[in-house]
Parts: C-alpha cells; structure tokens; sequence
C-alpha cells in the first residue's frame, strides 16, 4: 500500500483507532468525561481527515474498499452523526449508576463498520463490515442489563441479525458459484447481458440481509421491539447510523451490478418499498409508545428512500442520498428529544409523557415539533426538500404507482405524527411533574439539529450540489 | 452599499424570533427598543441604499441580490432573490420609514399592555413580511410575503383575543382575504405551468413574447391576479374585512391602512403591469372597481359614528383612487397616492388613537366633542391629516396627488367622463365625511373627560407625519424616476377640459364639501339629524351606515345557505366515505399490529417467509 492509499483510508483508519482509544482511555482510568472525551475526539479527527482523504480520492485501496467522493461523503455523514448520538448519550449515562465507558467503545466500534459497508466494493468487505456493525450492536442495545425490555430487545436482535445475515451469506454464495467473483466491479463486468440461473435468487437473499437492517417489509419485525427496548440513544444509533452504511452499500452494489439487467430484483425491491410505505404507516397509527411510533415511521422512510432508489440514474442516487442525510437529522433530532426528556428509571417512550410538554418546556416541545413536521414532510424543513426531491425523481423516471403510494401513505403517516403534536400542545394542570434539567452535550446537540434541520428546508442548494457531485462517483 | 439590501428584511425578521422567543422574559424598554429600533435600523439601511442607487444606478436601473436557490428540479427552481428597482425602491423606502413612526408611536401607546413583547413580535414580522413583498424578485417568495402579512394581519387583529368579537374579527379578514388569495395562487399556476418561470420580469418578459394582447390565457391570470389584489387591498367585492378590522390596536390599524397590508393588492398590480396591459377587458375592470369602491366607501363613510370606522371606510375610498389610477394605466399616479396616503393615513389613525386613549378607549364621535383647545395636537395633526386627505388644494400633498389621478382618469385612453365624474364626487364625499369627523369630534361642546395626555414618542412621529402630509408631494422627479420601473403615462385625448379646469373643478368640490360639513356638522347639527331622521334619509343612513348591505348580502348569499346546508346534513351523507376510510385505516392496522406479537419465532418465521415469497416472485413472475 502507498502512501496516497493511507491517506484515502485516513478517515476510516481513524474511525477504527477509536475505540481503541476510548479503552485505553478506560485502562488508565475509569472516567465518564474521559472516555466521552476520547470518542468525540476520534470522530473529529476523522471528520477532519475527509478532506486530506479527498485529495486521494478516487482511489481502489485493496480489492476490498473504495475511496470515492461518494464513500467519504457517506464516511463523514455516519460520523456526525455518532458524534451526536456520544453527545447525547453522555448525558442519559450520567444518570445511570452501571459502568458507561464502554458504551463509547460499542459506539464507535459499530461506526466503523458502517463506514467499512459503505466504502465497500467486494464481498468480503461487506460481509466484514456488516459484522462490525452488527456484533456491538448486540451489546449496546442491551447495555441497560439491569432492565430486562434491553435484554430482551438485544437477544432478539442477536437471533434475528444471524438469521438474516445466514441468507445473505447463501446470497453471496449462489452469486460467486454463478459468476466466480466477488468483488462488485467483476460482477458487474461479468453479468453483462448472459443470463444466470442462480444470480436472481442470489439477490434476493443478499436483499434479505440488507432488508434486515434497513428495517423493511417483510424484514421489519424485530423493529418495534428493538426500538423500544434499547436505550433512546442507542435506538438513535440503530435508526440512523447502521442504517445509512447498507443503504449506501445498496446504491452503489446495485449500481454498479447494472441494476436495469435485474429486472426481477428491481421488481422485488418494488414490492417491498410499497409493503414498507403502507405497512409501516399503518402499524404507526393507533401507537402510543413514541419509540414504536417513530420505529415504525422509519420503516414508512426507508421505503420512501427505495423509492428514490429505483428511480435510478443519479438524479435517483441524489435524491435518495439527500434523504437519507435530512433523515438523518431528523431521525437523530426526534431521538434526541425522548433521550434528554428520560429519566434514570425508564426511557421518556409514552405518548403521556408528553402530554402538555410545551406548557413545561416550551423550546424542547419546539424542537420535537420541528422533527416531527419534517418527518411527516412540511415545508421549510428538511424532510420536505427531501421529499419533493424523492418525488421529483420518480416523476422524472415515471414511476408513478410508486410516487401515488408515496404520497397516499405520507398523508396517512401525518396523523400520527399530528397526534403526537396535539398531545404536546394539550393545555394540563399544573402539578405536572418536572423533568430533570437539560443535559448541556445533549441540549446543545438538539440545537444544533434543529438549527440544520431549518437550514436544510430553506437552504438546501449547497448539500444538494455536494451530494450530486458525490453521487457522479457512482455512475 | 447595495449588498446591504438583504439587511431590510432581515433585521426586522431577526428581531421577531428574538422577541418571540425570550420576549416574555424582557423588560418592556429592552422590547420597545429592540422592536422599534430594529424597524428604524431597516429604514437607515433602505436610506443608505437608496442613496447607493440615486447616485449611481445600477446597470438595467435594476439591482438584483440572488440570496440562494431554494431549490431545484425539473425546471423548477425558484430562488431567494431580491429586486430593487425604483418601483420596490419608492415602496420600501415608504413602508420601513413609515413603520418605523408607527413602531415609535406604539412604544408608548401600548405600554402596559399585557401582550406588550408579543404586539411588537407581531409588528416587526408584519414590516419584515411587507418588506419581503416589496423586495421579492420571483413570485413564490412573494407569495411567502403575501400569505405572512395576511397571517400578521389576523394576528393583530384579533390581538385582544380575550373578547370574542375580535377573535372574530381576525378570522373575518383572514378568511375574506384568502378568497382573493385562493385567486392569486391560481394565478402563480397558470403563469408556472404556460411561461415555466416565476422570475417577475422573467414571467413578464415571457408573457409579452408568447402572449398577444386579449389572448385568453393573459385575461385569465391578469383577472385571477386582480382578484388576489382586491382581496388584500378591500376592494369591492371583498372590501367588508377592513371596518371590521378597527379591532386591532389603532397602531396595528396604522400599520395595517398605511404602510402595509391594503398596499400589497396595488403593489402586485403595478409589479406584474404588463401582464394587465396585455389584458385590456381586466384593465377597464380595474378601473371600475376603483371607481365604484371609492364612491361607495365614501358614502359609508358619511354615517359611521365610529372614528376608526370613518378612516377605515375612507382607506377603502383611497385604495379606490389607487385602483382608478392603475385601470387607467397611470401605474406612477397610483404608486404616488400610495405614498402620500401612507403620510396622511397613518398621521390622521394615529392622532385618532391620541384622542381614543384620552377618552378612555371612547370611538364614538358623537361622545366627543370640544377636544380643540384640550388636545390641541390631536387637532391639529388629525386636522392637518385630514385636510391632505381630502385634498386642501395646493398646499396639501394629498391635493397633487389626486388631483393627478383625477386628470388621468380624464385623459386616459380608457378613461372619460364617468370615471372623472366618480373620482370628483369622491373628493366632494372625502371632504365632507372627513371634516364631519374633525366638527365632531374637535368643535362642539365638550362631553368627556381627558385621561391622558401625549407624551414625546407619541407626538414626535405625529409632527413628521404632519410635515410630510403637507410637503410629502414635493419629491421632485419622481415621476422620471419611476419610467424605468413602469412605462409612462400617455394622455390620450382632452376633450373640452384642461387640467387646470379639472384642478378647479376638485378644489370646488373640496371646499363644497367642507362647507356642507361645516353646516350640517357645527352650525346647525339638528339639519344633518333632521334629515337622517326623515324616511328617506334613515333608510339610506342605515344603507350606507352597514357598508351598502355587503355583509347582509353576504350572510345571506354565502354563510346562511352553508350553514342551512350544514344543518340539513347534519349527518354528512359524505362522512360516511371518510368515516369508512378512517375505520379501514383503524381496521389495517389491527390486523397489521397482529403481526407485532413479540415472539421471536415468528419473526424469524416471517423473514423466512418473506424470503421464500420474494425468491418466488422473482423467479416466477
């Protein structure tokens, strides 16, 4: 490996030495703030060495990894936002009375490999990638251990996670005996035009383990459960970080596997954007835990995003990038807001708890109301740029009987999304109980996504030329 | 100095979020400061930038500051741009100098007020939305100024939301006023979907290539843009929202008769007047609109004993001569009304306030009276206000600028003797129910007590607006300055008058006015109540006094058939539709939830099935 390949690997390089550093952090000696500390620390460093890493860019590192625009774009957006769910986390942590430094090192660890999925041009790598992600999830989402909802949600994560990841395994396995490579370059290259009995079936597995932890229909089950019983922080984590990794490993294997020959494929992926829209809109209704209502409301948003997908070409890839980083900021916003509002006995996740909370905390109340009018898609935020962008595209690809479900389902999806407003906005008595004091890394955190969340609807020109720009790696 | 542009909007929007958001928490000077300095920091910058352009016009006569591209796709992509040109450079130098009086005026006319940090949050996003208007150089980002000074305007209105009445005043103007912008939005569609633009001079450019003169799709959006212009600016048919607007706060009222709102419909007319060139039949509509809103608003003027009632009926009058002077093509007569009459209109609503908080919140004139020697500045300036209003020949600002409208609506090429003839009774009607208003409320003998007394904030911005009411007319070279902006006026024909004929002829009616009132209203009082009293007098008192029956005609044609449908389908025969597609949606997910059991082997199961279902799929379909 040359030098220019250890600069395109720098900020993955420094994602990996991460966790190392919080341990060490942990071995001298056992402080929250230190360890908290060294994990921003190793986040930033990386954020900061995207741009040395540009410079390299494009660059092939090893048969395994890809230094694009693309890849470092998606590198840097998991980045910040595990850098917001550490700042948020520190403050729910606090409150806890258990040892809390490893959760840093879980944290970090999972980034990594979500970053390894989306830098991914092979297999192996994937596969890899897609097990550093998933084997500390196992211990995050239980990391509560003395309540028995985390046990339980991360046992079923375990179960359910080596399941998926077995048909992907098969996926991978049917493709390389048809074609006899791995890396997805070869693939491609192979494929072209001559039909294979085994690769269509070999997809749809492969689409099973991505299925999985994008969280779509008919792979979703374990999403409710899970999100209600991992700690808000860590249901963030899950909601954003693990899933923008497979995503933007799904854009660019499908991309460059010469989607448009897979038909069959294309029409799976259909189906279960359509199952995801409806099913997850549906489920959300009537809820009135806000985990599970913002758990199923992400199911409804990854099949917005496949919608966006299966538009195609690069105004498809753009606009399924555009959401998911206004899904991001919103998702990680929503989150935020059940996290700074939990107490040290149990998570912030009844709708009751809402009730007249912008009576009592009038700017948090805001906030939420601002997360929650983006996912439901209102204009001057971002949900809503993301939206006319993921519609734009269909239209331009004329895929309408999915931009038709697109906005039916959406409609359904508002009135959940306004029935957790109007609990808000309910006048109470005033004996309401008051919540602990905002936690100054998690309120500032919040700020800040709200701030971008605002930005993004109203301003959203120069990340929408930045992704175009780092979607052209992909064509 | 012109990069500064974006600043105008900006400072006052700023200064909202700041007072809504930790307003409560402020002392009242902190939000008086904050709140009227950030509309006088606006009004410095407009100067400074008006300056910038006098001295050295920009390329074109037009400065273009493109903010950002809000976005982008398909051909659709409208931007965050601002456009001064000498027409929106006139509007806005208008809108944020008299803002900022009113904002002064309110420092101390509200203090005490409960909601004093939330009035003053309202009032700056009102200026920032007008500004916003004013400056915009593509029509969505005037449509978001358009729809935030409707928003504002029922806020403010309906302010002292505790009595009802106001509340339902609010909702009134916010309702009246959305019919015309319902117009307006379907006006934006069409020009969208035919000229694939909504870049003003974009549109206009593409408008005059593609469209001739008549052809439908011109007389469609030039009429659909005339209905949202009616609407904002209460004209007849939607003109019943602004009386009923008196329940704001009277500096609200000022804000919302002056600078602002009523503006907005001229405004839009003068921005897109090649669209109403291009449309002819649209054109002539304007001008009779104008003309018979004026007349009719002036006799309703005539009977009101409510003070603010007579101004806001004679905003309604004046709006009327804007519109006359656009329908006849005198775009520059009509934008310098519009400024003389933000002088003399917030001057004469602002001194009414004086006289309304000396006498315990009283709005009947017929319970004043004698206020002359002890409220000697509310006299005078109310005097001084009304007498540009009604036109006091040569000395008055407002006698040039309507006596300019007037000779237009003679000379135009669509003009003539019926609209002149409107225009000259309006000013014999303006007259007489202005220095009706002035007898009353000033001559007589005293009935109420005084409570309070002016103090320096309260009558420094009277005294401006008082020498502006007189002198304001004085602007040399402004007609010149605006042909850049809106083509020139073109006399058509004279015919047997000339303009000073015209002139003598207005400053008759004027002084025949003055003089009626004078007798009816302070020498012999018993004669005006004798002839309201008589039958033919009560009926049309009472005709003209409830605004020539629109509300009635309304309630009947509009609300009482809703409402007797409501009641006849009191149970909807629709609801059951959507009922239905509620208790499905309720139905689907039961069934869907049914899923969620919580067992791990049936989740497992489901994604083996799922898998299985899916490989079938793609292998067999």
């Amino acid at each position: 490996m040359s030098g220019s390949d250890f600069l395109a690997l720098s900020p993955l390089i420094a994602l990996a030495l991460t966790p190392l550093a919080v341990m060490v952090s942990i071995m001298i000696r056992r402080s929250h703030w230190a360890a908290a500390a060294a994990a921003i620390a190793g986040l930033v460093v990386s954020l900061v060495l995207l741009g040395a890493a540009a410079n390299a860019a494009p660059r092939q590192v090893t048969p395994l990894i890809v230094v694009d625009a693309y890849s470092l774009f998606y590198t840097g957006l998991i980045a910040a936002a595990t850098l917001a769910v550490v700042l948020l986390s520190y403050g729910y942590l606090e409150l806890q009375t258990i040892n809390r430094e490893e959760l840093y090192i879980l944290l970090t660890a999972a980034a990594f490999g979500s970053a390894v999925l989306a830098s991914s041009s092979h297999y192996a790598s994937f596969f890899l990638g897609l097990e550093i992600l998933s084997v500390p999830l196992y211990g995050l989402i239980a990391f509560l251990a003395a309540r028995k909802r985390p046990v339980e949600a991360g046992l079923k994560y375990l179960v359910l996670a080596g399941a998926s990841s077995s048909f992907l395994l098969f996926g991978m396995a049917l493709i390389y005996f048809d074609l006899g490579a791995m890396s997805f370059g070869e693939i491609a290259a192979r494929l072209g035009g001559a039909s294979f009995a085994l690769v269509v079936p070999g997809s749809v597995l492969i689409l099973a383990g991505i299925g999985f932890k994008l969280a779509v229909v008919p792979f979703h089950l374990w999403t409710p459960d899970v999100y209600e019983g991992a700690p808000a922080p860590v249901t963030a984590f899950v909601a954003t970080v693990s899933k923008g990794g497979m995503l933007a490993l799904l854009l660019r294997y499908f991309y460059s596997s010469e989607s448009r020959g897979l038909s069959p494929v294309m029409i799976v992926i259909a189906i279960i954007a359509i199952a995801s829209m409806v099913t997850g809109n549906f489920l959300a209704l009537l809820q009135d835990n806000v985990k599970r209502i913002l758990a199923y409301s992400s199911i409804a948003h990854l099949g917005y995003m496949l919608v966006a997908f299966l538009a195609g070409g690069s105004e498809g890839a753009a606009a399924a990038t555009f959401y998911v980083t206004a899904y991001f900021v919103t998702t990680l916003g929503a989150f935020g807001c059940v996290t700074v509002l939990s107490t040290r006995e149990r998570d912030a996740d009844r709708l009751e708890d809402y009730r007249g909370l912008f009576w009592r905390r009038p700017a948090l109340a805001a906030v939420f109301s601002a997360m929650l009018l983006s996912l439901a898609g209102l204009p001057l935020t971002a949900g809503f740029i993301g939206k006319f962008y993921v519609v734009a595209a269909g239209a331009a690809a004329s895929i309408w009987a999915l931009i038709i479900i697109l906005v039916v389902t959406s409609a359904i999806g508002l009135f959940y999304y306004l029935r957790v407003l109007f609990v808000m906005y309910e006048r109470r008595e005033p004996e309401a109980p008051e919540f602990a004091v905002l936690p100054a890394a998690g309120g500032g955190a919040l700020a800040v996504l709200a701030v971008l969340l605002i930005w993004l609807g109203i301003n959203p020109g120069p990340l929408v030329e930045m992704i175009r720009a780092a979607v052209a790696a992909l064509i | 100095m012109l990069e500064l542009l974006w600043l105008v909007p900006a400072l006052p929007l700023a200064s909202f979020a700041v007072l809504a958001l930790f307003g409560r928490r402020m002392p009242d000077r902190a939000v008086a400061a904050l709140g009227a300095g950030s509309i006088g920091a606006s009004a410095a910058v407009s100067m400074l930038v008006a300056a910038a352009f006098l001295s050295n016009p920009p390329g074109g006569n037009a400065y273009t500051q493109v903010l950002w591209t809000w976005m982008s796709a398909s051909g659709f992509e409208p931007q965050i741009v601002l456009r001064l040109d000498p027409l929106s450079l006139v509007m806005m130098l208008v809108v944020t100098f008299v803002s900022f009086l009113i904002h002064v005026y309110s420092t101390e006319f509200m203090a005490g007020d409960d909601g004093y940090s939330r009035f003053f949050a309202y009032m700056n996003l009102f200026v920032a939305s007008m500004v916003t208007l004013v400056l915009a150089g593509d029509l969505l980002l005037l449509l978001l100024g358009w729809e935030g000074v409707g928003l504002c305007s029922y806020l403010l209105i309906g302010f002292w939301y505790r009595d009802p009445a106001n509340g339902a005043a609010g909702q009134k103007a916010f309702i009246v006023t959305r019919v015309g912008d319902t117009a307006f939005l379907v006006a934006l569609f069409i020009l969208f979907t035919n000229l694939r633009t909504l870049d003003i001079q974009e549109v206009m450019r593409r408008a005059l290539a593609e469209w001739p003169v008549g052809s439908g799709l011109a007389v469609a959006s030039a009429a659909l843009l005339l209905g949202g212009a009616v609407g904002k600016s209460a004209q007849l048919p939607l003109q019943t929202w602004l009386p009923d607007a008196m329940a704001g706060p009277t500096p609200t009222s000022a804000l919302i008769h002056a600078a602002t709102m009523v503006a907005a419909g001229v405004y839009l007319i003068a921005r897109t007047h090649r669209l109403f060139i291009l449309a002819p039949p649209v054109m002539t509509a304007v001008a009779v609109i104008g003309a018979a809103t004026l007349l009719l608003a002036g006799f309703s003027a005539l009977t009101q004993h409510d003070i603010k009632r007579v101004l806001a009926y004679s905003t309604i009058s004046q709006i009327g001569y804007m519109f006359l002077a656009l329908g006849v093509g005198a775009w520059a007569s009509a934008i310098f009304h519009f400024m003389t009459h933000a002088f003399f209109k917030a001057l004469l609503f602002m001194a009414a306030g004086v006289v309304i908080n000396a006498l315990h919140h009283e709005h009947n004139m017929f319970r004043m009276g004698g206020l002359r020697r002890r409220l000697p500045i509310a006299f005078w300036t109310f005097t001084i206000g009304g007498a540009s209003l009604a036109g006091l020949p040569l000395i008055t600002a407002g006698f040039y600028s309507k006596d300019r409208i007037i000779w237009d609506a003679w000379v135009s090429e669509g003009g003539g003797a019926g609209l002149w003839l409107a225009a000259i009774l309006g000013v014999f009607l303006t007259s007489l129910y202005i220095f009706r208003a002035v007898f009353l409320v000033f001559f007589g003998e005293a009935r109420t007590e005084i409570e309070k007394r002016p103090g320096a904030a309260i009558i420094v911005p009277l005294a401006v607006l008082s020498v502006l009411s007189i002198a304001g007319a004085w602007v040399p070279g402004f007609f010149s300055f605006l042909t850049p902006a809106l083509p020139p006026f073109i006399e058509y024909h004279t015919g047997a008058l000339t303009e000073t004929i015209s002139a003598v002829t207005a400053a008759g009616a004027f002084l025949f006015g003055l003089y009626l009132a004078y007798f009816f209203f302070h020498r012999r009082r018993d004669y005006a109540a004798a002839i309201a009293a008589a039958p033919l007098g009560r009926a049309l008192h009472n005709w003209w006094f409830a605004g020539w029956g629109f509300d009635w005609l309304y309630g009947r044609v509009f609300v009482r058939p809703v409402e007797g449908m409501a009641r006849v389908n009191r149970k909807d025969v629709f609801d059951p539709i959507y009922n239905g597609m509620a208790a499905l949606a309720a139905l689907c997910w039961k069934l869907l939830s049914g899923t969620q059991t919580g067992l791990l082997r049936r989740y497992a199961a489901g994604i083996a099935a799922g898998v299985i279902v899916l490989v079938a799929i793609a292998l067999f379909l």
